[in-house]
């Protein structure tokens, strides 16, 4: 039969954003795919060499929508680097907290647009609605439903609310429990499992080879996390261990990246709890805006020659940023600011992992991998 | 407690890889220490001549294990000094990732006690600088071939910063759109932002009016 290129996109559900899937088939078999990106590239690399290292922060919240508060900790922490800061322990603890929170927030977005993906209607509104718990929580922290801005260079713009440890062991609680409707309803589905099993499967020394890291590596049946790798925060003081999923022979399939989410959800809520009883002056203290105890001062500009860099586990991989100082004003504004996107990276691989599959385990495919196209085309 | 890779074990394999590398010509490495937020890292820090850049990756790959290429930054420097109008930096990894072993039939996962590794599946952090002269058509040995991460990455500097890749297989436009002028690469410092500081932003009682010079244009 003969072979011809049809377009997936701007507009398509299976891409979770804007872009282009451009696929080559033979009847039903996919043969070749050619990812087209760049449909919402905002340029944020060039504004950030005209803003200072504060004002940065906003903009890194809005590289994605459904895990703000990852990415603006991502850019803090090479900016910190950069600016030579040392942050209080209480403020480390504090942000761990908002970030487990926020992973977790993410993981349910994903997991309810994973099922409409593949023909599982129902979930949508069952992870939405312990999503809404996790959105409550950060916007006691931070103000705000999506975009938080919370973290500071030196710490964070305030402390923990007045009951929100209180608040929050509860509301992390209950959602432990409610992972297991999740899992009933995916892993009883036949519909689900159909779809996501045998589909896609990738390999860990082909996904490391290809810059693929995070929760799809560790679905692949082996351990890495940069949160062990290249320790930052406090992850070294919390009992926990990456989740790990046993793959099949061939590598981890969709249904793995699935599980391996699930389990990670688990993982970040029992941190975050720890964090909480771990917090030192406790977690029902709350101490005022800009006290020494949760904002390190910071200083304002970086020298020409300085540089700052962060590996960072953001939900969807490695996120990154490096950061060159002695912009302008002195160094008041960095001369050059890159980002690592894990999507960015991902996307050309997950467009490689469905050759040879049917047109119709394209969605499947491609939603497991969790694209989100804000950081991607940043 | 939490496992994590002790930054001894970490330090003293990046001091052996550093050492290692800087034999070859035209290379010099040494161990620096970032910080980030209380705790202090290791990172080999490199630098590179362009001509012997594609020897030095194909030694880190095939000889020490460095297995990922994170990314890839293209820097201009126009007023930089006059060997180095250009940078590029690599930031690589070494993750010590196998296929996890196959028994009667069944995949048993890899789970790295961090605590414990060492030698050769010690995760290491490198950093390293290729600087260019100045010239108008800025480029550097591709390493796609090497590490199938750095394929997208050489493609964004590309497109972005306008450092091309010798020997890069399919380069073109990923970020900005396909029909963009040839020879247009934003993140060069000539092209400057409209509205470059936040000055020139709000400068008005208002905030939000815009500038007079402005008046008549299309936006």
């Amino acid at each position: 039969m003969a072979e011809m290129w049809i377009s997936m996109g701007p507009q398509h559900p299976m891409t979770h954003g804007l872009w282009t899937l451009k696929v080559k088939v033979d009847g039903e078999t996919v043969v070749d795919t050619e990812p087209d990106l760049g449909y919402i590239h905002r340029g944020v690399e060039k504004i950030c060499e005209a803003r200072d290292f504060t004002q940065i922060t906003t903009y890194c919240d809005r590289l994605c929508y459904a895990s703000a508060n990852t990415w603006s900790h991502s850019y803090i922490y090479a900016a910190e680097d950069l600016l030579e800061v040392e942050v209080p322990e209480r403020a480390e603890y504090i942000r761990l907290v908002a970030i487990e929170i926020q992973r977790i927030a993410s993981h349910l977005m994903w997991l309810g647009a994973y099922g409409p993906d593949i023909g599982n209607l129902s979930v949508m509104v069952w992870c939405l609605r312990e999503r809404e718990m996790m959105m409550d929580l950060l916007q006691e922290l931070g103000g705000s439903r999506m975009h938080y801005n919370f973290p500071r260079v030196g710490g964070v713009k305030r402390d923990l609310p007045h009951g929100f440890a209180q608040r929050a062991r509860a509301k992390l609680k209950l959602f432990l429990n409610r992972i297991q409707e999740y899992e009933a309803l995916f892993d009883e589905s036949t519909v689900f499992l159909v779809r996501s099993q045998g589909v896609g499967y990738a390999k860990p020394e082909e996904m490391v080879n290809h810059g693929v890291t995070g929760p799809n590596l560790r679905a692949g049946g082996v351990n890495y996390d940069i949160r062990w790798a290249h320790p930052y925060s406090v992850y070294s003081e919390l009992d926990w261990e990456p989740p790990v999923e046993r793959s099949s022979i061939k590598g981890a399939d969709c249904y793995d990246r699935y599980r391996v989410r699930v389990e990670e959800m688990r993982v970040s809520a029992s941190l975050a709890l720890q964090a909480l009883d771990k917090m030192p002056g406790g977690a029902d203290t709350h101490h005022e805006p800009g006290d020494p105890m949760i904002l390190a001062k910071a200083p304002t500009r970086a020298p020409e020659g300085t540089t700052g860099a962060h590996h960072f586990e953001d939900s969807r991989g490695e996120s990154m940023f490096y950061i060159a100082g002695g912009g302008e004003g002195r160094g008041k504004q960095p001369y050059r600011v890159s980002i690592r996107s894990p999507i960015f990276i991902t996307i050309p691989f997950a467009a490689k992992c469905m050759i040879g599959y049917k047109v119709a385990d394209i969605p499947a495919i491609m939603g497991s991998f969790d694209p989100c196209i804000g950081e991607t085309d940043r | 407690m939490g496992k994590i890779v002790p930054i001894k074990t970490q330090r003293a394999e990046a001091e052996k890889l550093a050492a290692a590398i800087s034999e070859i010509d035209g290379v010099k490495a040494e161990v620096a220490e970032r910080a980030c937020g209380t705790n202090p890292r290791p990172v080999v820090l490199g630098n590179s001549s362009p001509e012997s850049w594609r020897a030095l990756a194909e030694t880190l790959h095939s000889e020490h294990g460095v297995d990922y290429c994170s990314m890839v930054t293209g820097v201009h420097w126009p007023e930089g000094d006059g060997d180095k109008k250009w940078e590029v930096v690599y930031h690589l990894m070494r993750t010590g990732i196998r296929n996890p072993p196959i028994e009667d039939g069944l995949v048993q996962p890899v789970i790295v006690d961090p605590s414990t590794v060492e030698g050769s599946d010690t995760p290491l952090e490198l950093e390293l600088h290729v600087h260019l002269p100045d010239t108008r058509t800025p480029s550097v040995d591709s390493v796609q071939d090497i590490w199938l991460g750095a394929d997208w990455n050489e493609k964004e500097t590309w497109d972005l910063v306008g450092i091309d890749f010798d020997g890069h297989q399919g380069m073109r436009r990923v970020l900005q759109p396909h029909e963009t002028p040839k020879g247009f690469h934003p993140l060069q410092k000539q092209h400057r932002l409209r509205y470059h500081s936040f000055q020139d932003m709000y400068d008005d009682s208002q905030g939000f009016m815009r500038k007079p010079a402005d008046a008549g244009k299309i936006k």
